[in-house]
């Protein structure tokens, strides 16, 4: 009987806490060993995360680490026996340790200590069973130059010096240093040498609007590389390219209506096994027989779950993949090839649950200039879809998109009664160049009216209530959220801007000024607030506080150092003094994840409380 | 007994007399102290009204220095001359004490500059320099350019700020935040003594970091910064001037701090308070003739004075009421006094007699016939008197208190006024009453009530006429539908003074014709009866030729 109450109670009034939303711990790091036999990963253990490593065929698990005031930011495997872990201290430096280990623990070799500069591994393969290729700022801390680590003595001999600009570096599959991406900010070279005594030559340059990821080197054809590429096409395309020439050599994989977002190579098979297309979600498209045969089966035994692979043996065997779906953040799997088994390894959040989450769903409707624009729409569970209030969360940008998948921000407010709609407006990637270019310079023109109409798709809809509905963002997402509110006071009953842009003239300013390229791109971008002054200041709200009138949320990080907080005061003084309703919250940040759970916990409750007051009423 | 009534009244009028001296020294005395507060509150006023003068004045200036001015640091030093002239423009139709804008578009660089300062590596120098404002000529706006050097000047406010900006950054603590406060002093200079104020927008923290690192050393690529300086040049005489009490201050004009004329003469009063910020030389001067001032402690005076003349008045009214309320009582209770004297003596008479017959049929042996007949005949007719005495004492009071129910009977109004006429004239003999009718032979009514009635009126009718003038007529019209009795005689006449009087109870005209006999019940048992037959009695009389009462009735038959 007290069950059935307890349950009642809950079905009724099922809010669920603030915290829980947000308490994600993507902190799995599962790697398997090459030759698939053993896993390692990292686990909270008496409140310290420490590497543990499991032998798959018996499940005995043994603790390698026992550390102490220090964090494993990450690692992996160099052999079937030995691991390596790299870990960082709480000090303002961060320093940094490297280590080598034996899987049963056994042997520990220390291969740097106390290291104040930054470590990326290219290639976790070993090379003449001593070295792995690694990127490190030792030299300059503003460049990453690549380097031979040797494993053994922790010795690291240069492999190439980065002048400056290089942004990237890939080697092929035996090791060997091949690519370097050079970049300006907007422009990027690919430059490729065939040997590693000779020079990097350029191949190809594309602006910034342009797409040319390298995936792979072939393994069969000399020079050629697989890549994700919208050099010369509207949507990104799956192309083998050839180095020499520069020119697609053949063109894997391409839909007019698709766009490439990611693809899969098995150095194992030692072909291009998937490429993933995102529209509304992320979908698969076998590239061969022999891999839609193998992959497929994950799909069957995951359905409706969109997966990745984490990591995999050398011979693909044993893979670890990571799911999710709109309702949940989602959970690590080990699957095994051979007897087509799942494994649950752990759930990324435990606190959500999936039954109590809301479905995303994708929307579109046509602009008032005929453009068809794409959203999601979240609607609250246990609701009639009709005349509901609205929040309107406009994503972060420039270069951004919303997409299919869970959202913390999406169902909190989703489970405190709001349906929430997501528009993808135009300057959002992921829809091709020309949707992209679409977005320049339209920051307070086409790019707010799209959400408008999306607002305005909604009540005609008449699944918002027209008199409920509010516009929230982050970064540029609460740009529009404040533009957006001033300028249609009629649509937008109040909105609110967390760490928000609100002043152009600040935003391009974060940019040091000898960065002259990068600078170039943002004005092609946002706009030019040398030779168009006006059109920035009629940009940026900061200069509109006297038109203002709906009651305004306000969010920033007193000590953000990329964010003009004087100005923000004073904007809300401004607004204050116009009688207009502000809720300022001043988030902290830092490097304390209790002090940023706090922070997070306070800003949300605000807004709860701030969407509440403004949309709960009759 | 008449003595001790007047002495009463005699101590009551010395009492209000006392009362009326003392309200009215109180009354004068707070209109005197009123007055006194009045003009202590309207000198004070005077000297402390000129705070929220002052704050009504210079709030606009205090909105331009604190909200439109930091809004150059919006623009984060990409203000050019173009922006920076509408800017100007809306600035000074928004305020008018700004009378001329310097804008230095400036710049920042790793390298030296000719014009303006050099802090070892870091050059702080104008790109160009322009002014803006009413009387500036479109061909004198753009003052300097780097292709044009000649018109700047060493000496100008830019190399203030420019040195304060080098300071600050040399001095800065790359590792603190300032605050904000400390930022806004440290990019403004207020000059009170050329009213003028300088601004700088406001570097981001990151920027003064590169500062800073520019001051050390040569940075590769050498950047350059934007950065925007304005001089607003103001002037105090065209502060609008916010007079919030113009009933206070005549006058208020904007002077140099130093002003302090000489011919003050004793027809004005003056005060005065300093102005702030950029206009720290400048004083807010408040002038009021005297007799201005007089006008407005009297305006503050009227409404106190008002109220306490009202108090004053109510206070009169109040003794007034209570002492006529006090003389009404004291004639009630000689009324009642009265009435309750003539009953005694109405009792009087016919108990006396009954106790001469009793003493006379005890004391006398034998009882002659005759006599046992006229014993008997005194004591039941003295019997029959007190009874009447009662019994009309009873209905009156039961009439009062309306306790009686009215018979409604068909009454034959001839034989009702024949039977009426015959029962007065057998007792006296000497009473002359005629009557007439016309309109109606019958009406329903209670004809004992209606005989009590005319009993009464017939009686008075005949007591207050002199022996050869008893004489009364009875008339009875229906007129429009109503009954109209009139009872005229030729008696005594009532003195029109008395009129009022007459209906009241135990109310009785002093005159020799009712001494004896008489309650001074008769007339408002009359108007009770006339009452509790939902009609109406009025009278009409002449001292010496007669009265006439009238009486109408509601017809129904």
């Amino acid at each position: 009987m007290v069950v059935l109450i307890w349950a009642c109670k809950g079905s009724n009034n099922d809010t669920i806490p603030v915290d829980n939303f947000f308490k994600t711990q993507d902190k799995a790091y599962y790697r398997i060993s090459p030759d698939g036999k053993s896993l390692s990963y990292l686990k909270l253990h008496d409140k310290k995360l420490d590497l543990f490593v499991e032998d798959l065929a018996t499940g005995n698990s043994i603790q390698l680490t026992h550390l102490n005031g220090k964090n494993i930011s990450f690692q992996f495997w160099t052999s079937n026996n030995e691991l390596i872990y790299y870990t960082e201290d709480g000090s303002k430096e961060r320093r940094s340790d490297i280590f080598v280990i034996n899987k049963d623990g056994s042997k520990q070799v220390q291969l740097s200590a106390n290291e104040k500069n930054r470590l990326r591994v290219i290639e976790d393969q070993l090379i003449d069973d001593k070295y792995i290729i690694v990127a490190s700022n030792k030299r300059d801390s503003t460049v990453f130059d690549v380097y031979r680590l040797n494993v053994r003595n922790g010795k690291m001999e240069i492999a190439a010096k980065n002048p400056g600009n290089i942004t990237k570096w890939m080697t092929d599959s035996k090791g060997v240093l091949k690519i370097a991406v050079a970049s300006d900010g907007v422009n990027e070279t690919l430059m490729y040498r065939e040997k590693e005594n000779q020079a990097f030559a350029p191949v190809i340059t594309n602006n910034f609007e342009t797409t040319l990821q390298p995936i792979a080197f072939s393994e069969d054809q000399p020079n050629i590389l697989y890549a994700i590429s919208s050099v010369n096409r509207d949507k990104n395309v799956l192309v083998a390219l050839d180095l020499k020439s520069g020119k697609e050599k053949q063109v894997l994989f391409a839909n007019d209506t698709l766009n490439v977002v990611d693809a899969t190579y098995s150095r194992f098979r030692k072909k291009m096994l998937f490429a993933t297309c995102e529209t509304w979600k992320r979908e698969k498209f076998y590239l061969d027989d022999s891999a839609k045969v193998a992959y497929s089966i994950i799909d069957k035994l995951l359905p409706g779950t969109e997966w990745v692979i984490v990591d995999k043996d050398k011979t693909d065997k044993v893979f670890v993949i990571r799911t999710f779906t709109d309702k949940n953040p989602g959970s690590y799997y080990l699957y095994t090839a051979v007897d087509k088994s799942l494994k649950k390894l752990t759930d990324v959040s435990p606190s959500i649950k999936p039954e109590d989450m809301n479905a995303m769903k994708p929307i579109s409707f046509k602009s008032r200039d005929s453009l068809t624009i794409n959203g999601y729409l979240t609607l609250p569970k246990n609701k009639k879809p009709i005349n509901l209030p609205v929040v309107v969360l406009p994503h972060n940008g420039p270069r951004s998109r919303n997409s299919w998948g869970y959202n913390a921000e999406v169902q909190f407010l989703a489970n405190r009664g709001y349906a929430v709609l997501q528009v993808n407006y135009r300057g959002s990637t992921g829809y091709g160049k020309s949707f992209y270019a679409a977005g320049f310079k339209q920051w307070s023109d086409k790019i707010q009216e799209d959400v408008n109409d999306g607002v305005k798709w909604l009540i005609a809809e008449k699944i918002a209530n027209p008199k409920k509905i509010a516009i929230y963002g982050n970064g540029f997402g609460g740009y529009i959220a404040l533009n957006c509110l001033y300028k249609n006071p009629d649509l937008y009953k109040c909105g609110g801007s967390n760490s928000g842009v609100i002043n152009l003239f600040s935003y391009l300013k974060t940019f040091p000024p000898f960065l002259k390229a990068k600078l170039q791109m943002y004005y092609e971008i946002v706009g030019n607030p040398i030779t168009e002054t006006d059109y920035m200041r009629f940009a940026s709200p900061v200069f509109h506080a006297d038109r203002f009138k709906a009651p305004v949320f306000i969010a920033q990080n007193p000590k953000d150092p990329s964010v003009n907080v004087a100005e923000g005061v004073q904007f809300i003084k401004e607004l204050k003094k116009r009688n207009v309703q502000v809720t300022y919250i001043e988030k902290e940040e830092g490097p304390d994840p209790v002090v940023r759970q706090q922070s997070r916990t306070a800003l949300y409750k605000a807004l709860e409380e701030f969407l509440k007051e403004n949309l709960g009423k009759k | 007994m008449a003595l001790d009534k007047k002495s009463s009244y005699r101590k009551n009028f010395s009492l209000g007399v006392t009362f009326i001296i003392l309200i009215s020294i109180l009354f004068i005395l707070s209109l005197f102290l009123a007055f006194n507060y009045s003009k202590k509150s309207i000198e004070n006023d005077f000297v402390s009204e000129k705070v929220n003068v002052l704050e009504q004045s210079i709030k606009p200036y205090n909105d331009f220095f604190q909200n439109k001015m930091p809004e150059i640091s919006y623009y984060n030093g990409y203000l050019d001359s173009s922006t920076a002239s509408k800017f100007v423009d809306t600035l000074m139709l928004k305020y008018p004490f700004i009378s001329k804008v310097t804008f230095y578009d400036t710049e920042v660089k790793n390298v030296p500059v000719k014009d303006g300062i050099n802090a070892n590596h870091l050059g702080i120098g104008p790109k160009s320099i322009y002014q803006f404002g009413k009387g500036v000529k479109p061909d004198s706006v753009k003052l300097y350019s780097e292709d044009d050097t000649r018109s700047f000047n060493v000496g100008s406010d830019f190399n203030a700020i420019a040195i304060k900006l080098a300071t600050f950054v040399e001095d800065l603590d790359t590792a603190s935040v300032p605050t904000q406060e400390e930022l806004f002093t440290n990019f403004s200079i207020v000059n009170s003594n050329e009213n003028k104020i300088t601004y700088l927008n406001i570097p981001r923290r990151a920027d003064l970091r590169v500062y800073k690192d520019m001051i050390r050393r040569k940075l590769n690529p050498a950047p350059v910064y934007p950065q925007d300086i304005m001089v607003f040049k103001l002037d105090a005489h065209r502060i609008k001037i916010v007079n919030t009490r113009p009933s206070l201050y005549q006058t208020i004009r904007i002077e140099p701090l130093t002003y302090d004329p000489i011919d003050t003469s004793d027809e004005n009063i003056t005060t005065e308070i300093a102005l702030p910020g950029a206009f720290s030389d400048f004083k807010l001067y408040l002038i009021s003739s005297k007799s201005y001032i007089k006008k407005e402690i009297f305006i503050y005076f009227m409404p106190i004075a008002l109220i306490l003349l009202l108090v004053y008045g109510v206070l009169l009214l109040v003794a007034f009421l209570i002492y006529r309320n006090l003389n009404i009582n004291s004639k009630m209770f000689k009324l009642q006094y009265d009435f309750v004297n003539n009953l005694t003596h109405e009792f009087k008479t016919p108990v006396s007699v009954i106790k001469i017959a009793g003493n006379n049929i005890k004391s006398a042996p034998v009882l002659s016939q005759k006599e046992q007949q006229l014993y008997g005949k005194i004591l039941d007719e003295e019997a029959d008197k007190l009874n009447g005495l009662m019994n009309k004492l009873l209905a009156f009071t039961q009439i009062e208190n309306k306790s009686i129910k009215l018979n409604q009977e068909e009454v034959n109004i001839v034989d009702f006024i024949e039977s009426t006429i015959e029962s007065h004239t057998l007792k006296h003999p000497d009473f002359k009453i005629t009557y007439e009718v016309s309109g109606f032979k019958t009406f329903i009514t209670d004809p004992v009530l209606l005989g009590s009635l005319f009993d009464n009126l017939a009686e008075n009718a005949y007591k207050y006429s002199k022996p050869e003038q008893k004489k009364l007529h009875i008339s009875a019209k229906l007129i429009k539908g109503v009954l109209v009795l009139r009872f005229t005689d030729k008696g005594i006449g009532i003195a029109s003074s008395e009129l009022n009087n007459i209906f009241k109870k135990f109310f009785r005209i002093q005159n020799e014709y009712n001494q004896m006999g008489s309650v001074g019940l008769g007339l408002a048992f009359c108007k009770e009866l006339v009452n509790f037959m939902e009609g109406e009695i009025t009278v009409k009389s002449k001292v010496g030729s007669g009265t006439e009462f009238k009486i109408v009735l509601p017809y129904n038959s």
